[in-house]
């Protein structure tokens, strides 16, 4: 389990990796060729994995997004510290803050 | 910047409109549409002028929206369904829309509140109508960001298309009689709709919307969502693979005359026939919400300002949020309405007049403009509990439930060396620090251990 500010990666098991996730369509990498985690709407700030991999929209338990870094990877923020994971998969999941009534997420 | 990104920066762009890039696009969405230009375009400061403007109409003839934007839109949403199928279209909207669409939609959805309330009941009836009639423009980037996602698909099959990297919706804005004629070709290679043909109102998967709005409050028009009798009249019909620029694949505006139009890029020398939608991307590229009527188009001016936080939510404690140049402006806070007003308190708040507040909303906005550590500060609160993860603070709220936060210190230090703290809100339930950080990731405290934190 890593934490680069308000993302959290926790590590999970290859066999746990649900099956469609095989067939899941792949997040696109961004315009410097990164696979965004989180993107800052106002500063562009970003905590991105640069290198191999693949980013999967997971709505089930294993969500919201499931990362692939096959021959580990570099998370990267304009703000944090880099953290350096090892191969395998992990669940990317936001931070989020407690509104009565509702949940918002946090703004880094 | 990538394509997504480019639509993002037009839905939140603050800069004035590009007036002579949005009439060329209104008048080549008319030509496209298979309709005369209209004799006169408009310009109003803001949503609410535009609805103004359009209320004090006499002459304007028709709307012509089904025509200029339900029909065609309703097309290319058809043929993507048909082309993609019914995983890949969720997945494309995944990518491209629906990156850009709750924020998007929130802030629309916030604008038509803010013009309703300033027109007042007397009048809303009507600003509802005309609300309903309008084109978003700037704010029409989620949906032109998933249609216009074929850019890689098609570069390879059309060659000169997209030569000069612009957005597969780029259309030439030159007039017709410019673009050579060229009309209509061929309809592509023959290919016919898919079989299945039942993208439209075909269910959804992983949160992809068929009609995203449904639900949200908004009605006719304002949803991407269409009605069935604009599917009914799609005019791709018959019409092969789509190829942007390149013309097969695309229908000739419903006259069936030419409007050619060039690519318009730089070095660019072919004429080439529009993408369906170009005109309406040329007005989300260089302006914001808009009316078609027969005779007379009305177009609105984008925000003079524009603040939001890193969450893309309007918010600011010092003026308004939102402001137009006729005045017209959206105060929030964090995403949360607030009156006018309400923000000159914020300046000379205490304790006291926080605990008073009977709004809790207001009084929440209060407390986080105030500043929670002043707060504690202030009224003497004791730390609940302290572990590794943060400091439990809870703050009584009287007959309100309790703000319990989490105090957080950054891991990564700042250039001077110093380390910022930042303050979370967790359930009031919450007992533990470690329990109330691990709920902002949706774990149970014993779940949560990170290795590593920067």
């Amino acid at each position: 389990m890593y934490r680069q500010g308000d993302v959290l990666i926790v590590s999970v098991a290859e066999e746990a990796v649900p099956e469609h996730v095989e067939r899941a369509p792949r997040e696109p990498r961004d315009g410097r060729g990164r696979l965004v985690l989180a993107l800052g709407e106002v500063t562009g700030h970003a905590h991105a994995v640069v290198g191999p991999g693949e980013l999967v929209r997971e709505p089930g338990p294993f969500g919201p997004m499931l990362l692939h870094v096959p021959r580990g990877g570099r998370v990267v923020h304009e703000e944090h510290g880099t953290i350096v994971l090892p191969a395998g998969w992990y669940r990317v999941i936001r931070q989020r803050e407690y509104v009565p009534g509702s949940v918002r997420i946090v703004a880094d | 910047m990538d394509d997504v990104n480019e639509w993002r920066s037009y839905a939140a762009s603050a800069a004035p409109a590009d007036r002579a890039r949005a009439e060329a696009g209104v008048r080549l969405a008319y030509r496209l549409a298979g309709l005369p230009e209209p004799a006169r375009i408009l310009w109003a400061r803001s949503p609410l002028e535009g609805v103004r403007t359009v209320a004090g109409l006499t002459d304007a003839g028709a709307s012509v929206r089904e025509a200029v934007r339900t029909r065609p839109w309703a097309a290319e949403r058809r043929r993507l369904h048909e082309e993609l199928g019914p995983e890949g279209w969720p997945a494309r909207w995944s990518a491209t829309g629906g990156r850009l669409w709750e924020l998007t939609q929130s802030l629309v959805d916030r604008i038509r509140e803010g013009v309703l309330e300033e027109i007042g009941r007397k009048e809303s009836a009507r600003a509802r109508l005309i609300l309903l009639d309008a084109m978003l423009g700037q704010h029409d980037a989620p949906w032109l960001a998933a249609f216009a996602a074929d850019r890689e698909r098609v570069d390879g099959d059309s060659g000169s298309a997209d030569a000069d990297g612009r957005s597969v919706l780029s259309g030439g804005l030159e007039s017709p009689a410019s673009g050579g004629g060229t009309g209509r070709s061929a309809p592509g290679d023959g290919s016919e709709p898919s079989a299945s043909g039942a993208g439209v109102g075909r269910g959804v998967r992983g949160g992809a919307p068929e009609f995203p709005a449904s639900g949200s409050g908004a009605g006719r028009g304002l949803s991407p969502g269409l009605p069935k009798s604009a599917e009914s009249a799609d005019p791709t019909d018959g019409a092969g693979r789509g190829l942007p620029h390149s013309g097969p694949g695309y229908p000739a505006p419903a006259d069936g005359a030419g409007h050619g139009l060039s690519d318009g890029g730089p070095g660019s020398q072919a004429a080439l026939p529009a993408h369906p939608l170009a005109g309406l991307a040329e007005v989300c590229r260089s302006a914001g919400w808009w009316w078609a009527f027969e005779e007379v188009a009305v177009v609105c001016e984008r925000p003079v300002e524009l603040h939001r936080d890193e969450a893309g939510r309007l918010d600011r404690g010092d003026g308004p949020a939102l402001a137009f140049a006729d005045g017209f402006a959206l105060c929030a806070w964090r995403g949360m309405p607030v009156p006018p007003g309400f923000l000159d308190e914020l300046r000379t708040l205490v304790p006291q007049r926080i605990q008073a507040e009977e709004n809790a909303e207001l009084r929440r906005v209060m407390l986080e403009f105030y500043g929670y550590e002043r707060y504690l500060t202030d009224s003497g609160a004791k730390p609940v509990h302290r572990d590794e993860t943060g400091v439990l603070w809870r703050i009584e709220m009287g007959i309100d439930e309790p703000v319990v936060m989490v105090e957080v210190t950054n891991s990564t230090p700042e250039p001077d060396g110093s380390r910022n703290v930042y303050w979370l809100r967790v359930p009031p339930r919450t007992r533990t620090a470690r329990e109330g950080v691990a709920w902002t990731f949706g774990l149970d405290a014993s779940a949560y251990a990170p290795l590593q934190e920067t």
